[in-house]
């Protein structure tokens, strides 16, 4: 091999070998843009991030058989700031692994939605891409993307991961980061530490 | 602390178990019980003094599998909850936190926790003075006092990899009076998990904790925590950070030497393009270590210093408004002269000759072109090494420096390798970077791969010049890493550049003639001496053991050198030699990653920081194991 060639393989090798460790970036981080997808839902239609350009976006990393899922479902915590901001699209994800004993086939999560009045949409990640894109740990965690396409809120949906308290003494992080956002604030705490189960990946 | 005297009093206890009947009562809760797990409350106290410390406890059993959460309970869960009554007369009472385990979950999810079993010590404090008189008739005879009624609401989370989430009230009525008994069954258990909480900073006598965050890749800081003068137990040893508002911790790299331990710990912060502060405060529990036979945990929490410049002080990375426009020029100066002065490096300068010898004796047009193409080497080898280093930035690794400010052994060994290669192509082993004397190819690509090989020869000699630079370089971003390299690589092309300018000076080097391979035999000892240099480096930032295991390449690399240059080897024989002679070179640079114990060039530089007591626990009810002295 001519002595140039082998100086541009080692010096491609090296490149490539530092692309190889790009993937341990942050991912979900906010003030980053939100990484794109394209995923199906439970009622078989094809959902995309890019099809809310201009809008805020939550999205909810959700698992039926989660009891913190559950209890939120029951509770009506999201279905209530669904309603409270019409403007806003909410998005459920489950990134449930097929091979897991949580996993609910989509059939079955539109009755548990039924049943407990959810009426936005459950997508299904079951390789678990689009949660590891976005670092999702728990069910629920929680994202508000702004209308500039960045994540404006990471965490936790509220301040009391037992459920002690009434509903309204809560700190509901992602109800005050969608007003904030109505106002074109950022968020107040931007961050938190989400609890609940991991994601079934 | 007012500690129960625990081994004093079990006596005690069981006498009064034996013949004060009545009194079984109060050393701890029912059980509450479920398929996953079962807790209670416990006192070590089957009668508690009427005022000061009392430890209580919640005590959980947990069928297989099954974990409950520490105080930081990972990627998912929550700890417990838990809130007591009557908090007029109990204090503020305060869950302690043995240990951890670290659990791995689906996904990559990490969970720290506790399985089997674990009793979180809670501290309180009876106020007498919130305590009710006792009715005379309330009076128990025997202890002299009354009782106080303790309740406890917990919640807590019990996983596998499924959760569960529990509440249960736990009362438990304790006995007062003045003669305290200790309980024989909770009171050791107590006690137990008390010795197992994390021990301070002053408790271990001897050892010292460094600290640094290196934010200089603000998008991926890391934590490096450095413990000296203990003994830490590979595979067992782990490191768990308390949760930080700011930033989410990865999963550490442990690295045990024989004297301690160093995490590497990556964080992500939780917004990005936020400055971090000049210090944060951040805690965290080391468990599994050892020393004078015993087995502990240690928990610390400090200030630790974020330094956040490529290279140098903290400040010399940071965007300055409005600062002197003149300053890039300055430093782009200081980038070329420091790039022409690392000509004067032994390797760099054995390179230089061996060039200007074959330079003279091609003669002609030949010297013009031959200059050019090696500057063009240099230059390109400098552009090239400022796409690697953004990119390795990028990719997650630390910071550019320069010679001994270099913070990655394997680019110390690099250096050490192409002095090696050097050496050997002067002594006529290999047939790089300079052609073999008679050889077919002996053009300006040959130039130009020499003019390649100087800045892998010139990155491990000292230049503090080049510190403010680079420093700068990396605090602004990808253009000035382009502007400042490119200025060091035309520095360090400066004799090639006035070669290639004026190729009659070339004739000012004295014509060897047949002297030319004793010339260039005694310049491939200057490069062989030089490694002596690089590997001097190279012992602050590897393990001894890994520096034998480099000069152990390095000499495997000059036996297979001299095998393939033995004139009887065949090609087959040479092309396997020649692979072998990379993988030793490749290993070397391996070698020098793996075995990498010198800490960052700043934490080198920083002092350790004086060790204090740690706030956040008290001391328990042992003894202290060593003596409250600490060294610094």
């Amino acid at each position: 091999m001519h002595f140039a060639t082998k100086i541009r393989t080692i010096l491609l090798g090296l490149a490539v070998l530092s692309l190889a460790t790009l993937p341990a970036l942050a991912a979900g981080t906010v003030g980053e843009t939100a990484p794109a997808f394209k995923l199906k839902g439970a009622d078989g239609k094809t959902y995309s991030l890019a099809d809310y350009k201009g809008k805020v976006v939550v999205l909810e990393w959700v698992n039926p058989n989660c009891p913190f899922s559950n209890r939120h479902a029951r509770e009506k915590t999201m279905s209530d700031l669904v309603r409270q901001h019409g403007e806003v699209a909410w998005l459920g994800i489950n990134s449930t692994n097929p091979d897991s004993g949580d996993y609910l086939a989509p059939a079955a999560h539109l009755a548990y939605n039924q049943k407990n009045g959810i009426n936005y949409p459950v997508l299904y990640d079951e390789t678990g891409t689009v949660g590891h894109a976005y670092d999702a740990r728990t069910t629920p965690h929680m994202f508000i993307i702004g209308k500039d396409g960045k994540i404006a809120y990471n965490g936790a949906i509220d301040d009391d991961p037992p459920g002690r308290k009434a509903k309204a003494e809560r700190v509901n992080y992602v109800g005050g980061g969608l007003n904030a956002e109505k106002t074109a604030k950022n968020p107040d705490p931007a961050s938190t530490k989400p609890y609940g189960c991991s994601v079934k990946y | 602390m007012n500690a129960p005297k625990i081994s004093l009093l079990s006596v005690t206890a069981v006498m009064a178990i034996l013949f004060a009947p009545g009194l079984a009562r109060g050393a701890a809760s029912e059980w509450s019980a479920n398929p996953e797990s079962r807790v209670r409350l416990i006192s070590p106290w089957q009668v508690a003094p009427r005022s000061g410390e009392l430890i209580l406890g919640l005590h959980f059993r947990l069928a297989p599998g099954w974990h409950v959460y520490w105080k930081n309970s990972g990627d998912a869960g929550f700890p417990p909850a838990v809130t007591f009554l009557p908090a007029e007369i109990l204090g503020k009472p305060e869950l302690l936190w043995p240990a951890p385990h670290r659990f791995d979950l689906p996904g990559g999810l990490v969970a720290f926790g506790y399985a089997d079993e674990v009793v979180y010590p809670v501290q309180t404090t009876i106020l007498p003075e919130a305590l009710p008189s006792p009715e005379p008739a309330q009076v128990n005879p025997a202890t002299g006092g009354d009782s106080l009624f303790i309740r406890a609401d917990l919640d807590y989370l019990v996983c596998k990899v499924d959760c569960i989430p529990y509440r249960y009230t736990l009362t438990l009525e304790q006995p007062l009076g003045n003669q305290p008994l200790a309980d024989p069954e909770t009171s050791p258990l107590l006690q137990a998990w008390l010795d197992r909480l994390p021990r301070t900073l002053a408790e271990v006598p001897g050892l010292k904790v460094s600290t640094l965050l290196d934010a200089s890749r603000a998008e991926q800081p890391e934590l490096e925590i450095r413990l000296q003068g203990v003994t830490a137990l590979t595979g067992k040893t782990d490191l768990f950070l308390d949760t930080h508002d700011l930033l989410d911790a990865g999963r550490p790299r442990i690295k045990v030497f024989p004297e301690g331990v160093i995490f590497h710990v990556p964080m992500k912060p939780r917004e990005a393009g936020k400055q971090l502060p000049g210090k944060i405060t951040l805690a965290w529990t080391v468990s599994n270590l050892s020393g004078k036979g015993e087995t502990f945990a240690l928990a610390e929490r400090r200030e630790v210093e974020v330094w956040t410049a490529a290279a140098g002080k903290p400040e010399e990375g940071k965007r300055i408004p409005g600062e002197a426009p003149d300053r890039l020029a300055r430093l782009l100066l200081a980038a070329f002269l420091g790039g022409a002065l690392l000509n004067l490096a032994p390797p760099v300068l054995a390179l230089f000759a061996g060039e200007v010898l074959a330079l003279r004796q091609a003669g002609g047009s030949r010297v013009r072109e031959g200059a050019a193409a090696a500057a063009t080497g240099v230059v390109g080898a400098s552009w090239s090494a400022a796409a690697l280093a953004l990119a390795a930035r990028r990719a997650g690794m630390p910071a550019a420096g320069w010679g001994v400010e270099l913070q990655e052994p394997a680019l110390g060994a690099l250096s050490a390798v192409a002095s090696a290669l050097l050496a050997l192509n002067l002594w006529g082993l290999v047939e790089f970077p300079f052609a073999r004397a008679g050889a077919s190819r002996t053009g300006t690509g040959r130039h130009l791969l020499a003019g390649l090989f100087a800045l892998p020869l010139a990155l491990a000699w000292p230049m503090p010049m080049l510190r403010e630079p680079l420093g700068y370089a990396f605090g602004r971003g990808p253009a000035s890493v382009c502007a400042v390299f490119a200025a060091l690589g035309f520095g360090l092309a400066l004799p090639y550049l006035v070669l290639a300018l004026a190729p009659g000076v070339v004739r000012a080097a004295p014509d060897t003639g047949a002297r030319s391979p004793r010339l260039h035999e005694g310049l491939g000892f200057l490069a062989g001496a030089s490694i002596f240099w690089t590997l001097h480096a190279l012992s602050r930032q590897v393990s001894p053991e890994g520096l034998a295991w480099i000069e152990l390449s390095l000499l495997a690399m000059a036996l297979l050198a001299w095998l393939r240059a033995r004139e009887g080897a065949g090609r087959a024989l040479r092309i396997v030699l020649a692979f072998g002679l990379a993988a030793c070179a490749a290993g070397a640079l391996w070698l020098a990653d793996d075995n990498r114990l010198a800490p960052r060039a700043a934490a080198a530089q920083q002092p350790t920081l004086a060790m204090k007591p740690h706030n956040g626990l008290p001391p328990t009810a042992r003894e202290p194991i060593h003596n409250q002295t600490s060294g610094g």
